[in-house]
């Protein structure tokens, strides 16, 4: 019997974890490795393996064929193109001190799309061969240009056959016709909460009286558009941290129970201001501190929260072709299955190319709207994003879980050549899985609670958590 | 009980033909047009000949697809518009004896593909039709002509097959993909992770190698499998091994559906001894169902009445006893879930069944 290579971390309490390539797992011990390392398994050792897709006989036999499929699946493959980010103005009516997006001024003319690239856009939609559409409103703050969101909305639902909309917004000066707008079925408001009103205020708002508008607004959004098609992400500062209890309570005061925990970008205007570049230690602290913070809650809540990475991390470690967040994808294929329309026509593949591009760091732009696609830089990276055989992931117990962020390591260090494990996305993901792991591990049942939640099961089995003793 | 046949007057038929009832217009050749209706008998002018169909008053049957058959009082309610539930009978023949059987094979085979083939071109849009047996795929060249030729005829229409599995070859795989990998759903039964086990229940000996190489070639295909695993006292403890073997060696199936015995057939002369009362006790459930959804595999309870089933799985348990066969016990009378449950079959016998239910 031949077994699929095994990857193996040790944990703090000596025992070890093994996954495959497929991202089968397990927990063993130091023996079983030695015994693995020294080609000395013993029937039981095959048995355990055999009964959990470890092993084969011959190549394309069945326990091959079915690993080679799991593989297989937890490779990201791009389809068509239905998802845009469209960036209508780069105008603001707040200035966040952390902004992420070079905002300008609310008067500043000169960011906004002009009738000739809103043209082309519609134009490049048409062009689509996807029957289903998802477009984000982002900016700027989006709503200064309702005039150009209701006809991109008008024409998209002309156009396909499935739409939905986000419109990514302050909630600052909305009238009547942009209530009008958010209160359409096919429309979801996505908003920042950064952690409470006082947090809020520091960071975003400033006075009072804007404070109260957010607030008030956040409300009247959940009250007329029903807490399903509202969302919001606090963006937290690393160097003054909220209590995560604190932040629990005010998003489920507004019965929001998926939070987004983002740390301030180091990116754009916050590069200026915050030296986030080593941030990394801290914000994995508070962030486990944050997530048991969530399993008291849950135990005795009747309606559970999550962190929403957090669980899309834990799922991606149990299942195969859990891709749906562009975050954390391998290969991380850019430029395909979405794409950024900047304020004058660039496009992008993501929003962090935009940044990494305004701040002359790299031109990561793939082209104009109005002339064409062009994505020479875009398609050199695309051959870069693999981990699978990444010198420094192909020993790593997380990588069939992992993905790549190269514009993250663009954005950070100028290149994509660093150390892995000296990047910030290699810390932040590395403490993920292992925090992942430790609850999958726990015999709390508090934990084991919260984790059959998050991991969609109706109750916890320790099936999932397989030891070999 | 809703009757899959209808009574006809005699109708000079010389061999088995297939034909639509319309109430308004005709829109195909083979459309009968209904020309008078009085108390429980509707009368169709088919080409010319009068087609007298006795049925309930309150019976829709437009758009119905009906089968003749030669000196037969009764004519088959092939695709019935209004039903999602449609099922064409492909062959008694079988080349297992599972001891839940609720059709026991025969030996005589007649074939009635063209008929079929006729019944997908009238069916309703977007119909979804399942072929079922005996097994089907002992007529293993026809069934894949006749899909082949139905994909093509009507493109919208989708097909849910039973088949024991024992019969998929890898050369296959192109059929499969021409036929159209979204378009039909496998229905495949799988009892046991352990050979012995799932072997004594279908009784066939290396029937659980034949299935692993036939759903091996499904996935290497690209099929759509809806595995399917009647629960028994003979495989109930085994159910979270196979969860496991299914999670690591089955990982592309669609759906694994768990699903309670019917009192019919076989399943009626072995209940005794094969009936698991999952409502008395569900523990190795649980864990199986648990074990897949954390994998991301979608598990569903087929022919669960609802109150048999704990709170936190119930969500798992759609309404799929087909309309034809369901009943309900008269102390679902009261019971506020009445709706959303399938009920239980039109032979299940309550005081051989089900302790620990009541209503919801």
């Amino acid at each position: 019997m031949n077994v699929f290579p095994l990857k193996f971390r040790q944990w703090d309490d000596g025992t070890f974890l093994f996954a495959d390539d497929a991202g089968g797992f397990f927990r063993s011990d130091e023996t079983f490795l030695t015994r693995y390392a020294k080609d000395m398994l013993t029937d039981d050792d095959f048995s355990f393996l055999e009964e959990n897709g470890h092993v084969y006989r011959q190549v394309a036999d069945y326990s091959f064929n079915a690993f080679m499929y799991r593989w297989a699946k937890r490779l990201y493959a791009p389809g068509d193109l239905d998802y845009v980010i469209f960036v209508p103005t780069l105008r603001c009516n707040l200035s966040c001190g952390y902004c992420q997006v070079s905002r300008v001024n609310e008067n500043t003319p000169g960011f906004d799309w002009d009738e000739t690239t809103l043209q082309a856009t519609l134009k490049f939609l048409d062009s689509l061969k996807t029957t289903r559409m998802k477009v984000e409103f982002q900016g700027g703050e989006p709503l200064l240009r309702i005039d150009l969101l209701e006809r991109v909305r008008e024409f998209c639902r002309e156009r396909f056959d499935e739409v939905e909309f986000v419109v990514c917004t302050n909630l600052h000066q909305l009238g009547t016709r942009e209530w009008a707008f958010l209160s359409a079925n096919d429309t979801y408001v996505s908003t920042s909460l950064d952690a409470n009103a006082s947090v809020h205020q520091r960071q975003r708002t400033i006075t009072a009286e804007r404070t109260a508008e957010f607030f008030g607004n956040l409300r009247r959004a959940i009250d007329i558009l029903g807490p399903s098609k509202v969302s919001a992400l606090p963006t937290l500062d690393v160097r003054n941290l909220p209590d995560p209890r604190s932040v629990i309570e005010s998003f489920t005061s507004f019965e929001m129970r998926s939070i987004y925990l983002r740390p301030v970008n180091y990116q754009g205007f916050a590069r200026k201001q915050f030296q986030a570049l080593d941030s990394a230690v801290r914000w994995n602290a508070y962030h486990a501190e944050f997530i048991d913070a969530m399993i008291d809650y849950n135990w005795t809540a009747n309606e559970p929260v999550e962190e929403y990475y957090f669980v899309h991390c834990l799922r991606r470690v149990l299942r195969s072709g859990h891709n749906g967040h562009t975050d954390l994808r391998n290969p991380n294929v850019l430029g395909q299955s979405y794409l950024v329309i900047d304020h004058d026509g660039v496009f992008y593949p993501t929003d962090e190319a935009r940044m990494v591009t305004r701040i002359g760091r790299i031109d990561l732009s793939m082209g104009n709207v109005r002339t064409g696609f062009s994505s020479v830089t875009v398609d050199a990276l695309n051959a870069e994003a693999t981990n699978n055989l990444h010198p420094d992931c192909v020993h790593c117990s997380y990588q069939p879980f992992c993905g790549v962020d190269l514009i993250d390591d663009l954005s950070r260090y100028g290149r994509i050549d660093m150390p892995k494990h000296d990047t910030d996305f290699c810390r932040r993901h590395t403490h993920l899985f292992d925090k992942v792991f430790e609850l999958i591990y726990s015999e709390d049942p508090k934990v084991r609670k919260s984790v059959a939640i998050w991991a969609g099961m109706p109750e916890y089995d320790p099936a999932i958590a397989k030891v070999h003793a | 009980m809703i009757d899959l046949r209808l009574k006809i007057e005699p109708f000079p038929a010389v061999e088995p033909f297939v034909l639509r009832l319309r109430y308004d217009a005709a829109s195909s050749e083979d459309d009968a047009i209904l020309v008078d209706r009085e108390a429980g008998r509707f009368e169709f002018d088919y080409n010319g000949f009068s087609l007298v169909v006795h049925a309930p008053d309150g019976m829709d049957l437009d758009g119905d697809v009906i089968m003749v058959l030669p000196g037969q009082g009764s004519a088959h309610r092939l695709v019935r518009a209004a039903s999602p539930h449609n099922t064409f009978l492909v062959t008694e023949q079988c080349d297992q004896l599972c001891v839940m059987c609720s059709q026991p094979p025969k030996k005589h085979h007649a074939d009635l593909f063209p008929q079929f083939l006729k019944a997908v071109e009238l069916a309703p849009d977007r119909a979804y039709i399942g072929l079922s047996g005996g097994e089907p795929m002992l007529h293993r060249e026809k069934m894949f002509s006749f899909l082949e030729v139905a994909a093509a005829a009507r493109p919208d229409v989708r097909f849910h097959i039973l088949t024991n599995g024992q019969h998929f070859e890898e050369a296959d795989a192109g059929r499969l993909r021409g036929i159209g990998v979204e378009r039909v759903l496998w229905g495949i039964p799988l009892y046991a992770r352990s050979p012995e086990i799932h072997d004594e229940i279908v009784g066939k000996p290396g029937a659980f190698e034949r299935l692993q190489c036939s759903l091996s070639n499904l996935m290497l295909a690209g099929a759509s499998v809806e595995l399917r695993t009647v629960v028994m006292r003979q495989n109930f403890s085994e159910l979270p091994a196979l969860a496991n073997y299914i999670c690591n060696r089955l990982p592309f199936i669609s759906v694994w559906a768990l699903m309670q015995m019917e009192r019919i057939g076989y399943g009626r002369m072995n209940w005794a001894s094969s009936f698991m009362d999952t409502s008395s006790d569900f523990s190795a459930l649980k864990s199986a169902i648990n074990t897949v959804c954390a994998r991301g595999i979608e598990a569903a309870l087929y022919n669960f009445p609802l109150c048999s089933v704990p709170q936190p799985y119930r969500h798992l348990a759609p309404s799929t006893i087909s309309d034809w066969k369901r009943k309900y016990l008269g102390s679902c009378e009261g019971c506020g879930s009445r709706d959303a449950c399938g009920g239980f079959f039109e032979w299940y016998k309550h005081d051989e069944g089900f302790r620990g239910i009541s209503p919801l």
